[in-house]
């Protein structure tokens, strides 16, 4: 294969990577603006909540979308840092 | 017998045509075009179908009058009723769609049908659409070749568009040829001995060639050339109408019992809009007539009152029927049963139909997983002695585990045996078998769904070892080991209420299925409190040291129940595209993850800081 072609080739997959990884982060963004909207009203309902045993499964609920938001968040980092390293 | 004589016959009646006709030759010729053009274009259709099907008919199928307009639109577009249908029963095989959706698709494809009259009668012969036909084809091939799935896609549409124009051309020619030979309008038969005859022939000619598209356009072309009148010309167009079901018949055939259904409710429809037109065939006519001087269409243009009597016979069907679909379902329902299966494990979902396209493969196999579910449910709830219809019910779960206090004999190994393994086995068998590409969302998904079922049959297993020491301790006279075990059973009955709650509801968003992990972390909880009261009933000798065995092992088994069925539960009931579900995957967290939150949680305060 001549060097022109190995790079033409080489470019289109880097594209595509680069696609899949805006697409990723796109859909990421969307899921992430969920939790914390589903987040805050987790928050709501507790800050009126008087039962003990709910207010603790609130707390819990809250923790975990908490975190799993974080883990979003460093998703998401890792892929712009990806795309920076690329640049 | 009759059957393999059926493709000699027709080659040999059609052989001895091409023999004495070239026109014949001719015309034939362009009816092969023709279809050929519709099986390109099928197959240029089917290359976009990718996720993008699936969700329009989620969004277009939940009212009536949106599945009548995507049906209308759909058939439209692909000018093929034939397809819309074939695809329509797949989904409904897959369960995508419900009956009364799939009805109201199939009578606004036999309205969308209509508009490939118009189109040949109004533009087809006025044109030399040939010349149109020949670049489409060059472009098309072309595109063919590429390696991009998309403008393959465009490539068989082009193609498809150019060999119907081709096919068209070549039947019109041969029809114009045919003139100076031969009149056929000399074997025209008059009065309703004619639109008998002639519907029948037209019901025959779409039959064999599978699509009323081209009858219809056969009949134009005809007609245009004055080769049969235009009185035989509407009959003939009546008999495609009904003919066309056949696709529809052919391809419920292996389809489930929705899917045989639809195929019923298409061809009821079919014959009896045919039907009214014979009998009301003249007063149609006159019909025809003062609406194509109202439109302004001339008075011997024939093709063109052709295309108006095509579209009014079928509007009137759809005026007609519409009423009628939720009776019509109804009756369908209670006429064609599933056939009674003993076998819990006999697959709903994965029929033939269902792996026609990717969507609905996946969709069939999602169905038939959660129906794995559903027996498996019912095992574990037996396992834990616990009725499923009273975890699955209000009642509060203590009085659910008070009310459950005596052991239902629940042969674990015999009930998986009977409703799961087999079941489990077809699941794989018909996903590893699919022939079909895949996107690499769908493959993803695909190994999602796997994984889902694989969960469920070994929460099964973790299930069967817990039971052995659970029926023995739960009814045990000691109140604190008692007290540990139903604890425990307590805590499974959460998890599949829980997933219960979930898969009921009409909308799950992204943050619903996520939610499902606090089932993990309360088990996980769960199991580190055990392990303190544990040590303290040991030491009190409130419990033997084999009873706090079994109980470490026993919460470690329910463990493993809790996070398969969780797992599993975030693939199945989660309603998000291909994507986001990816996503929702990603944001699950993992054992050592929630461990580490709970540390957190419990440390240093660290919830404070985050509420």
């Amino acid at each position: 294969m001549k060097i022109s072609k190995l790079i033409k080739k080489a470019e289109t997959y880097a594209r595509s990577d680069e696609l899949k990884r805006k697409e990723k982060k796109k859909y990421l963004k969307k899921v992430i603006k969920k939790l914390r909207k589903h987040e805050d009203k987790l928050r709501q309902e507790y800050d009126s909540c008087t039962d003990f045993e709910k207010s603790r499964q609130l707390k819990q609920e809250i923790a975990l979308a908490y975190n799993q938001r974080k883990k979003g968040v460093k998703i998401l980092k890792s892929l712009k840092k990806k795309k920076r390293d690329r640049d | 017998m009759f059957r393999q004589l059926i493709l000699p016959t027709i080659f040999l009646v059609l052989g001895y045509g091409f023999w004495i006709s070239p026109d014949f030759k001719e015309i034939a010729a362009g009816v092969a075009v023709f279809l050929f053009g519709m099986l390109s274009l099928e197959e240029g259709f089917k290359a976009f179908t990718g996720g993008l099907l699936e969700k329009l008919l989620k969004r277009t199928t939940n009212k009536l009058w949106k599945s009548l307009s995507f049906g209308v639109i759909s058939t439209t577009l692909m000018q093929s009723s034939s397809l819309v249908s074939v695809i329509t029963i797949s989904f409904l095989s897959a369960g995508l769609i419900s009956l009364t959706a799939g009805v109201g698709i199939i009578f606004g494809a036999n309205l969308g049908t209509t508009t490939g009259a118009w189109l040949v009668a109004g533009l087809g012969l006025k044109v030399k659409i040939s010349a149109y036909a020949m670049p489409m084809l060059v472009f098309g091939i072309l595109l063919i070749f590429q390696k991009s799935k998309e403008l393959k896609g465009i490539g068989y549409v082009l193609a498809g568009l150019g060999f119907l124009f081709l096919g068209i051309h070549y039947m019109k020619e041969g029809f114009e040829a045919f003139k100076d030979t031969l009149d056929l309008t000399a074997y025209a038969v008059r009065g309703y001995p004619g639109v008998f005859l002639f519907t029948l022939i037209g019901l025959f000619a779409t039959v064999i060639m599978q699509s009323s598209h081209a009858t219809l356009v056969l009949i134009i072309t005809a007609l245009s050339a004055q080769q049969i009148t235009y009185e035989n010309a509407l009959a003939l167009a009546i008999g495609a109408n009904i003919g066309t079901t056949i696709t529809a018949i052919i391809g419920s055939l292996s389809a489930n019992i929705e899917g045989r259904r639809l195929a019923v409710a298409h061809l009821i429809f079919n014959t009896v809009t045919g039907f009214v037109a014979i009998l009301f065939i003249y007063q149609l006519t006159m019909a025809v007539d003062s609406i194509s001087y109202f439109v302004g269409i001339e008075a011997d243009n024939y093709t063109l009152k052709l295309a108006v009597f095509h579209t009014i016979f079928n509007s009137i069907g759809v005026i007609l029927m519409l009423p009628v679909i939720p009776s019509m379902v109804r009756f369908l329902e209670r006429r064609l049963k599933a056939k009674e299966t003993s076998r819990r494990s006999a697959p709903k979902y994965l029929s033939q139909s269902a792996s026609d396209l990717p969507e609905a493969m996946l969709a069939a196999v999602r169905q038939e997983t959660q129906h794995l579910y559903d027996n498996a449910a019912s095992i574990i709830a037996g396992g834990l002695s616990l009725p499923l219809n009273a975890i699955h019910s209000n009642k509060s779960l203590e009085d659910v585990i008070f009310n459950a206090r005596t052991v239902i004999p629940t042969n674990i190994d015999q009930q998986y045996e009977e409703s799961v393994k087999s079941l489990y086995a077809d699941i794989v068998d018909f996903s590893s078998s699919y022939q079909g590409e895949l996107s690499a969302d769908q493959v993803e998904e695909l190994f999602r769904l796997r994984a889902a079922g694989r969960d469920i049959v070994e929460a099964i297993k973790d299930t069967k070892h817990l039971q052995k020491n659970l029926s023995r301790y739960f009814i045990a006279d000691n109140p604190y080991i008692h007290h540990e075990y139903n604890t425990l059973r307590m805590r499974l009955a959460s998890v599949l209420r829980e997933l219960h709650k979930v898969r009921q509801k009409s909308e799950n968003d992204s943050a619903t299925i996520l939610s499902l992990d606090r089932l993990r972390l309360d088990m996980e909880e769960y199991d580190q409190n055990l392990n303190h009261n544990l040590s303290s009933l040991i030491r009190q000798k409130l419990i033997s040291g084999p009873m706090s065995v079994s109980l470490m092992n026993d919460s470690g088994y329910a463990s493993d129940v809790t996070r398969k069925l969780v797992q599993m539960g975030e693939v199945l009931f989660s309603e998000s595209d291909l994507r986001t579900k990816s996503i929702e995957q990603s944001l699950s967290l993992s054992d050592e993850e929630l461990t580490e939150m709970m540390h957190s949680q419990h440390n240093n305060g660290k919830d404070r800081s985050i509420l």
